[in-house]
């Protein structure tokens, strides 16, 4: 399926959301859907012109049973924080993390170690991904350094006058700029602190579609096409 | 639940806190948050799959799926709902589509295609839609065919060739009826300012 002719993103955009995009040409799609910064921004434009015409369905309250299994789903997933946090929390939140993000952290953290000049007493790893989707990026920053490193796994497609830009989503304020990446390779943004500190409040960290040069206003202006937990590796 | 804009802004204020909430795993904000949407994504649900038990599913998986993302909301440029009813479809959709496909070797022209009897007609249903956001002259500038054919894939579900079965018209005329029509409506719905 080509997704690059003029009008076809949107076309296809429109029908996925509508829900006419059916079978092997949906499942395309949503791969496509993926890394595809053009086709996230065309479908997020769709889903806020159509799916709000949803809201004229008369509500209907589902049984009570459903609440009944979400909470005992959530209640036994590990990565849902217990009320005392301990060493065992900790393991069961990474027995939980997707094991190929699993992977990208450890093939980083090996060559950080590898690479590092002098052995640091820990590391801050975020593994950036869309929902329910692999890796995209791994951002990483020692903690007592001023640093971020940004690596992409997967190629992002950019149209040319689009940019990506990273963002940190602190506990109840807003996202601040932490540098624009490249669609490809490795990026090193500087902090304007120690990255512990820096990083300190943000539970997560965000990638969002700008305009080239970065958002003009200072917070995310495009889509939040990738978000990741900060873990703290110390 | 047509528009009082007021209440609307209120409510997605408060379905947006309870969102960030539940991204810092704060059980009594999710349990909020389901009270006050869940009726609505359950109509969503069991509207396109016409089904108790498999909306109750996609219910489920959808709001289990909230709390472990829901920090990906915090900073998206949508409305909460409209985030909430995205991930809703989706499944229904995905649900659809492996039907589709168990039941592949089953004839395409068999039995009509089962549209909910109770309730509003997917018609109704659109006008009070976009009587709710004020776009009704985006609908009624549709033709007719084209109109109905909108309202059932978005309301019902309905494939193009379910609509080509339920609407009588070949497969191609529908195909164009909904394409030209959700031309029509990007036009339309963008000059009176829906998207950003």
């Amino acid at each position: 399926m080509n997704f690059r002719a003029p009008g076809r993103a949107d076309a296809l955009a429109s029908a996925y959301v509508l829900g006419t995009l059916r079978n092997r040409a949906r499942t395309r799609f949503e791969r496509a859907l993926r890394t595809d910064a053009v086709l996230i921004d065309a479908v997020q434009r769709w889903e806020e012109r159509l799916l709000p015409l949803a809201e004229a369905l008369p509500p209907v309250a589902p049984p009570a049973r459903v609440w009944t299994a979400i909470l005992a789903r959530i209640r036994a997933d590990p990565r849902t924080p217990r009320a005392s946090r301990s060493a065992w929390t900790s393991l069961a939140l990474w027995r939980g993390l997707a094991l190929t993000a699993l992977a990208a952290v450890f093939a980083l953290a090996v060559g950080l170690l590898v690479t590092a000049p002098e052995r640091r007493e820990g590391t801050l790893v975020a593994v950036l991904a869309a929902q329910d989707t692999k890796p995209v990026a791994v951002a990483s920053a020692d903690r007592t350094g001023r640093s971020l490193t940004v690596k992409l796994i997967a190629p992002v497609e950019l149209a040319a006058n689009r940019t990506l830009q990273l963002w940190a989503l602190p506990e109840g304020g807003n996202p601040r700029p932490l540098g624009l990446l490249p669609a490809t390779g490795v990026a090193r943004l500087t902090l304007s602190g120690p990255a512990e500190q820096t990083l300190r409040d943000v539970p997560t960290l965000a990638v969002s579609l700008e305009p080239q040069g970065g958002s003009p206003t200072g917070l995310p202006t495009g889509p939040v096409l990738f978000t990741g937990p900060v873990q703290r590796l110390y | 639940m047509a528009g009082d804009a007021t209440a609307q802004v209120q409510r997605n204020a408060r379905l947006m806190e309870l969102l960030a909430r539940t991204a810092l795993a704060d059980q009594r904000a999710f349990a909020e948050l389901y009270r006050l949407t869940a009726p609505h994504l359950y109509a969503v649900a069991l509207r396109i799959l016409r089904e108790g038990a498999a909306a109750e599913e996609v219910l489920q998986e959808s709001f289990v799926n909230v709390w472990h993302h829901a920090a990906s909301y915090v900073a998206a440029k949508s409305q909460p709902l409209t985030w909430l009813t995205g991930i809703v479809r989706n499944r229904c959709l995905d649900r659809l589509r492996r039907r589709e496909i168990d039941t592949v070797t089953m004839d395409d022209d068999g039995e009509g295609v089962n549209i909910a009897a109770e309730g509003p007609t997917p018609l109704e249903l659109l006008l009070a839609g976009a009587d709710a956001l004020a776009v009704r002259s985006c609908i009624e500038a549709l033709e007719g065919g084209a109109k109905q054919a909108i309202a059932l894939a978005f309301y019902q579900g309905l494939s193009h060739s379910e609509l080509a079965r339920h609407l009588k018209q070949p497969l191609g005329t529908v195909k164009s009826w909904v394409r030209r029509a959700l031309e029509r409506l990007r036009a339309c719905l963008d000059s009176l300012g829906v998207t950003r």
